[in-house]
């Protein structure tokens, strides 16, 4: 596995990367607007109708899916990186493949998620 | 004239044939203002406790022996003026060193992994004398000249998270000489150092951390150096996927 | 005195001939001095992480129907929830911030033939496109684009 683990870690890193950097920038409209400025009612959600047909253009699946799907990777990574500082070394592998593995799980519910709509 | 200001030097002591474990000792002296932290060790030594054991040699930061945590920060001793520092200054050893005696660690780790990245020019056909020299824009030289002014102080793997607690990660200084030589236009080895990069001791360890180039003395910037080796390393592995052979250019 | 480091951290591959004190971590990691913000930095994984899946449960009810839709939203209205995301939001920012500012050197000095814009370029760029993204994200979610 740890061998495993080195040789897919160009892969990890791009997608990490890509979840730092695209993740952070499509994450930041999203939680301002779904996650406060909505349910505070400071604006309108947005009805089911203008919801899903924004959603089910291929731009709004494309980006939907990488807005779930790249913070998983940024997220699992990290968290892998803390438990490394805090001493996590030697269970690194287990825990690297825990928590890629939710990351990749979570990726493929979000293509799910997004072919459903 | 006043009396010369005192400062108090809480310094690490830890000598293996009579200590269990490293201790501290404190040593109140009169400071001259014009001395640097290493003038105030070495008259530690000379003066009050000729047992005190620690690393110097140029008195002018280019030889990167005197590396020391003053105040919890890796420095360079030969540096830092006293007069920058309160009353009591504390002196520990490297951080993620193992220690011989007082203020030595053991280097040879550190020079375990330097050996691995295969620090010198490698030439897929060696060229003769009569071949003439290579020749090298000024264009080329910028682009790997800042890492190879590292002078193996060693503060940069003293202040790595990464390093601390990934025995086989190879550590920033390393692969900053690694990416010195992968990014000079004389070098044909990056395929094989690339190789290394990813192996055991991966640069995809490095967690940009930034504190190796916080700390570098000499501006090497080896975060720099890191993260730049980790995308030449994906490019490599890239192109790798493309042309199975594993040909570069 | 300062945490200790892995038992093997820097050991040598020949052990020397007297015995060594083992390797201490830093003494400011983790959350003191400059380590505070890289701590933080790697934390907000779990923020990201979790964020995600909410996204996910948030799109999946988007496709099971209304009524699921509906649902969704009164959840997110609890305070936790509001809580969560506003911290959130800050993390994001956060990261942003400080990854933008290290970007620019993490770029090889070439690829191939291409050579990367200069640093504050780099970061203009960045910044801009954060900037853009978020404007035309947050129109489309507050119904501004159809």
């Amino acid at each position: 596995m740890k061998q495993f683990l080195l040789k897919v870690e160009p892969v990890i890193w791009l997608l990490f990367g890509q979840g730092i950097m695209i993740g952070t920038m499509l994450l930041t409209g999203w939680v301002l607007v779904m996650g406060v400025l909505a349910p505070l009612g400071v604006v309108d959600s947005l009805s089911y109708e203008h919801a899903h047909g924004l959603a089910s253009s291929l731009i709004g699946r494309v980006v939907l899916a990488a807005l779930i799907a790249l913070p998983l990777w940024k997220g699992a990574h990290h968290i892998r990186s803390l438990s490394i500082d805090f001493g996590g070394a030697d269970r690194d592998t287990e825990l690297a493949t825990f928590l890629y593995g939710i990351a990749a799980v979570g990726s493929l519910l979000a293509i799910v998620a997004v072919v459903r709509l | 004239m006043s009396d010369p200001p005192k400062k108090t030097f809480v310094i690490t002591r830890f000598d293996p044939d009579v200590d269990e474990v490293p201790k501290t000792q404190s040593y109140e002296i009169a400071v001259d203002p014009d001395w640097k932290v290493l003038d105030a060790v070495n008259y530690i030594k000379d003066e009050v406790d000729g047992t005190l054991s620690h690393r110097w040699s140029c008195r002018m930061a280019v030889c990167g022996s005197c590396g020391m945590m003053v105040n919890g920060e890796p420095r360079l001793t030969c540096k830092d003026s006293v007069s920058q520092y309160g009353d009591t200054v504390e002196i520990t050893p490297l951080s993620n060193f193992p220690v011989i005696r007082d203020l030595v660690v053991d280097m040879d780790g550190f020079m375990d992994k330097f050996k691995k990245v295969k620090p010198w020019i490698i030439r897929a056909k060696e060229l003769a004398a009569e071949d003439g020299p290579v020749r090298q824009s000024p264009e080329e030289l910028e682009e790997f000249k800042q890492f190879s002014m590292c002078i193996n102080c060693m503060l940069c793997y003293s202040a790595c998270p990464v390093v601390s607690n990934e025995p086989e990660f190879l550590g920033p200084a390393a692969i900053a000489l690694g990416h010195r030589y992968n990014v000079d236009s004389r070098d044909e080895g990056a395929s094989e150092r690339n190789a290394i990069f990813r192996g055991e001791g991966t640069v995809f360890s490095c967690s940009f951390a930034n504190e190796c180039s916080e700390v570098c003395p000499k501006n090497v910037d080896p975060a720099a150096a890191v993260n730049q080796a980790k995308f030449n390393a994906v490019i490599d592995w890239a192109t790798g996927l493309v042309l199975p052979s594993g040909e570069k250019e | 005195m300062a945490r200790p480091a892995h038992p093997q951290a820097m050991q040598p591959v020949k052990p020397g001939r007297t015995r060594t004190a083992p390797p201490t971590m830093p003494p400011q990691f983790p959350m003191t001095g400059r380590y505070r913000a890289y701590t933080l930095f790697d934390a907000t994984g779990f923020l990201y992480l979790f964020v995600g899946f909410v996204a996910l449960r948030v799109v999946w009810a988007l496709g099971t129907g209304s009524a699921a839709w509906a649902s969704i939203q009164q959840q997110l209205a609890n305070p936790l929830y509001i809580g969560f995301h506003v911290i959130t939001l800050a993390a994001v920012c956060f990261v942003a911030v400080r990854f933008f500012g290290l970007f620019p050197k993490a770029q090889p000095p070439r690829i191939g033939p291409a050579k990367p814009p200069p640093g504050p370029v780099i970061v203009g760029m960045l910044y801009a496109a954060w900037i853009g993204i978020t404007v035309l994200m947050s129109a489309a979610l507050m119904g501004g684009i159809s």
